[in-house]
């Protein structure tokens, strides 16, 4: 067993003092839980000490006074089991103390420690030492392991959300995407699209070009394929966009504000949908003839086509969008007659601008973002034979494939960085290969030969290491190591730059030392009031959802400058449920849905590669999510009880319901506030009614409730005035079935009705692939504790 | 405040530990079965599970039956604990349970009879006349793998 200090507190205020300074010290209430997780070593750090509870004086008591019963948190299940006030007025908690465990145990245990013990889930408790710790979901690991292994014990009504998943935390935007495909599985996508919707108002642009991050840390990876994430957004953004103005309405109430969007990219469209759904007047200014940015002329049709953006922006318009193209800001229009007309402006300007690398012969290659830019002038056949691409994120890949579908023979993609750490997406890069584009990675640019003014090819240089020791860009190259690659056109896919055109002598931003727009990182403005600025024209290159989420920030910010509440197009369009649930069976499959694709000789650069899937497809793979949570139950027999008895727990701090204490929340410690210890339970006496605590468990005595029921019910003549039933081990929580106690409330305890309140019970069972017997339990217990008093 | 030091009682026998992490000191960590069987050679008490669900290291806390595996010795300040050792008069003879047990040959292996035994020591003296029912209850939390339960019911029947 792992060394921990040991003390004993005097109070239990100073063990709460204690336990705020030391966040890894720990209560000792009764022992039998917690010398067990030491014991066993369940979790991966042992507590540094432990402080002893036991002794506080007068902490122990179990009266009966006025009507309430006051159990000091002390208190051992063996007395609270025996003690004649219990045992006689509330029988539900005499029994619940007595079914805890075996005698010996109940000898040390207390009510305090029972209520708080931790879960009991087999995969969370297993030994260390038979085979190493599982660190699950619930211990702050990754995975429920309930959901694929074997779950008899675990939730029958589903789980609970326990900490942030990984595909959520993944995504630049936070998008909630378990929720969205549970939305999905209910059969509802437009709730899915409003999840969507509430941190990325173009789903249909992210499901075609972004990168998609959330699906590297998918849960599925253990277990097969991760869920195809971007498939199935595709099918909602495509969904969304065809829902009329269902998520795309102009807002109720205007604000009376106006603000200027100075660019049109993601950065900018994200930012006005936010602004106007506030109610401000919104105008987008773009300096191209149609709105879009990279998204209109940088990402090649065959990955984002432009009727999509076309009919985005008609739907911005729809809305009360405006937007004004073919004006340069800065040349056209002034920066500060914008700032004088608009209560706010957003600058998200990109970046458009080409670097200078100081390279010999630079001059003669072709900026990547120009030949995608200007791609039609290049289709009659101005593309060579061989081509080079420098660079290796996606904008390199799209210009490389474009070359190649543009009839270029060989096509070679040099990269500084290896394929392991490029910043493409993995599926890019695939996309490339595919395509036939030859990809190497480690290689530098050194100089371009030419023979006059015709590009023959590059040398390039071994490049050892990209970044050094501070993770900062500063390359490595073997000046030894190098080759020429023979090109008739080189086009650089490298460092793109941001564009100040807009900026003057009178009018300035403050910049950074990378010489980006310089934002206060929580609100997006610049050092002039009023003016803000996002996307890439502050971070540099980035990718399409970082600079949607970048917007949104930014429209947040100028609410809050506004002094205007934040408001959403779309809402009350989700299914709500108390749980999380999954489709058992469709965990299991280890295989993504895959997108249709046109045939390799058919792909072009203006029509699009992919084919979207129906909602059949969709729906099939969003049922691969394993809604990762955790599945485990309530362990404790007593807070079933206390719940039902609606019992009130004292703290060192206040008091709260036993229903807020034991449900409000999956783990105690997101209810009890650091330091916070439980002192004292008080129930109130129900004159009348009948209480029971019934407990399905494999041996009679040891184990813990596989169903259990406490139920308090009563009855004036012949018909029930009071139901509180509250079933154990089956739910993440104690479950109240509220449905049940409000179906019988006035009704006759016949053999109908009872039937009719089992079936009730069940109504919203989740079972898992192997606990399915536990509905007939729950159902079997009800009937047990209604036909008590008939 | 750090616990330095800790006095109780076994077999009525007085013992004051120094706590610490130093050789020789009571570790804060250590249970009291391994007190008993290390410090105190009274390897009587069994270990089997060490996890508090099989009652073989069953000893007497204050009246009270309990697993030792489940209790820190350093949180048994003042405590009187008593094990299989001390159950038998110093001139050898028998408790009556353990007599019982010999009578009725309530073992078979016997890993668990001494926790069985301590657990119906507690029970006798709280209830000098538990039905059989009432045995078979308080002795929920011993486990014999032997199946050595009747012969044990019948010897606390014959004594109860």
């Amino acid at each position: 067993m792992k060394y921990f200090e040991y003390s004993r507190a005097a109070t239990f205020d100073a063990a709460s003092e204690i336990l705020k300074t030391d966040e890894k010290a720990t209560v000792l209430a009764g022992g039998t839980d917690l010398l067990s997780v030491i014991k066993n070593e369940i979790l991966e750090e042992p507590p540094s000490q432990v402080i002893d509870l036991k002794r506080i004086p007068e902490t122990d008591y179990i009266t009966l006074q006025d009507g309430t019963l006051r159990i000091g948190a002390n208190a051992r299940l063996a007395d609270i089991a025996a003690s004649p006030e219990v045992t006689r007025e509330l029988p539900a908690l005499a029994q619940a103390a007595w079914s805890v465990a075996t005698p010996l145990i109940r000898n040390l245990g207390t009510i305090g420690g029972n209520i708080c013990q931790d879960v009991r889930c087999w995969f969370y408790r297993y030994p260390h030492e038979a085979g190493g710790r599982i660190v699950c979901r619930r211990k702050g690991g990754e995975n429920c392991y309930a959901i694929l292994g074997d779950n008899r014990y675990h939730s029958v009504f589903g789980g609970m959300r326990c900490g942030s998943n990984p595909c959520t935390v993944d995504c630049p935007a936070a998008t909630n995407i378990p929720d969205y495909m549970e939305q999905l599985r209910l059969g509802n996508p437009r709730g899915a699209a409003q999840i969507l919707f509430n941190v990325n108002p173009i789903p249909a642009v992210t499901s075609r070009v972004c990168a998609h991050r959330c699906q590297e840390g998918c849960n599925k990876n253990e277990s097969g394929e991760p869920v195809a994430i971007r498939n199935v957004e595709r099918f909602v953004g495509d969904f969304a966009l065809n829902s009329g103005e269902l998520f795309y309405a102009a807002p109720t109430e205007q604000s009376g504000k106006s603000v200027a969007v100075v660019g049109s990219g993601p950065a900018g469209l994200s930012a006005a949908y936010y602004l106007r759904a506030s109610g401000h007047e919104v105008t987008v200014y773009d300096s191209k003839p149609e709105p879009g940015g990279m998204l209109m002329y940088a990402i090649p049709d065959y990955r984002m086509p432009k009727d999509i953006v076309r009919k985005i922006v008609a739907a911005y318009e729809g809305m009360g969008i405006t937007f004004v193209c073919d004006t340069q800001v800065g040349a056209d229009l002034p920066a500060s007659e914008l700032e004088e007309r608009f209560d706010a402006v957003y600058y998200a300007t990109g970046t458009w601008k080409r670097p200078v690398l100081g390279l010999s012969g630079e001059e003669l290659t072709v900026f990547g973002l120009d030949f995608l830019v200007q791609v039609h002038d290049w289709m009659d056949g101005k593309v060579g034979q061989e081509v080079l691409v420098t660079g290796g994120g996606n904008v390199a890949m799209d210009v490389a494939i474009t070359a190649k579908r543009l009839g270029a023979r060989k096509v070679v993609l040099a990269a500084l960085e290896t394929e392991d750490i490029m910043p493409a997406g993995k599926e890019e890069i695939a996309r490339a290969r595919e395509e036939g584009v030859e990809i190497q990675g480690g290689w530098g640019l050194s100089r371009v030969l030419s023979e006059g003014d015709k590009v023959t090819g590059m040398e390039l240089k071994r490049c050892l290491s990209v970044f050094d020791e501070n993770h900062r860009f500063n390359p490595v190259y073997d000046e030894n190591d190098r080759r020429v690659v023979e090109a008739e056109n080189i086009l650089m896919a490298v460092g793109q730059q941001v564009d100040l055109n807009f900026l003057d002598e009178k009018y300035q931003l403050q910049l950074t030392a990378r010489g980006l727009i310089d934002v206060a990182a929580e609100s997006q403005m610049t050092s002039r009031p009023g003016v803000f600025a996002g996307g890439d024209a502050t971070t540099g290159p980035s990718t399409v959802v970082e600079c949607i989420a970048n917007g949104h920030a930014a429209a947040r910010g100028i609410d809050r400058y506004l002094g205007v509440a934040q408001r959403h197009i779309c809402t009350g369009l989700q299914i709500e449920k108390p749980f999380l649930s999954f489709d058992v069976e469709g965990v299991k499959r280890s295989e993504a849905l895959k997108l249709a694709e046109l045939p390799l000789e058919q792909r072009s650069i203006d029509v699009e590669d992919e084919i979207a899937p129906d909602e059949a497809a969709a729906l099939s793979e969003a049922r691969r999510c394993m809604n990762c949570g955790c599945y485990a139950v309530a362990p404790s027999d007593i807070t079933p009880v206390l719940v039902a008895l609606d019992a009130t727990l004292v703290t060192t701090t206040r008091e709260l319901s036993a229903s807020e204490f034991a449900t409000s929340a999956l783990k105690l410690d997101e209810v009890l506030e650091p330091g916070e210890l439980l002192t004292e339970i008080r129930i109130p006496l129900v004159p009348g009614a009948t209480t029971a605590y019934d407990k399905f468990r494999l041996r009679e005595s040891v184990d813990w409730a596989i169903v259990s029921l406490a139920s308090a019910l009563a009855t004036e003549n012949g018909k029930v005035s009071g139901a509180r039933l509250v079933l154990g081990g089956v739910a993440p929580i104690p479950l109240r079935l509220s449905a049940v106690e409000g179906y019988l409330l006035g009704r006759t305890l016949d053999s109908e009705t009872i039937a009719q309140a089992q079936e009730k019970a069940v109504q919203e069972c989740l079972p898992l692939w192997n606990n399915a017997y536990k509905v007939q339990e729950v159902k079997a217990f009800v009937g047990k504790a209604l036909a008590r008093l008939t | 405040m750090k616990t330095t030091q800790v006095s109780f009682t076994v077999n009525g026998r007085e013992y004051t530990m120094s706590v610490g992490s130093l050789f020789g000191q009571l570790l804060p960590n250590e249970l009291l079965i391994d007190t008993l069987r290390e410090r105190l050679g009274l390897t009587g008490s069994k270990i089997a599970c060490k996890d508090g669900a099989c009652g073989c290291c069953t000893v007497i806390i204050d009246g009270d039956a309990v697993p030792s595996c489940d209790v820190l010795t350093v949180d048994c300040e003042g405590r009187s604990i008593l094990t299989i050792e001390g159950l038998a008069a110093p001139d050898g003879t028998l408790d009556v349970v353990q007599q019982a047990f010999v009578d009725y040959n309530a073992f078979q292996c016997g890993f668990c009879t001494p926790g069985i035994i301590m657990t119906t020591r507690a029970l006798l003296d709280k209830n000098p006349h538990p039905t059989r029912a009432e045995a078979q209850e308080a002795l929920a939390g011993n486990f014999c793998r032997c199946i050595s339960h009747y012969h044990v019911l019948d010897a606390i029947e014959s004594i109860a």
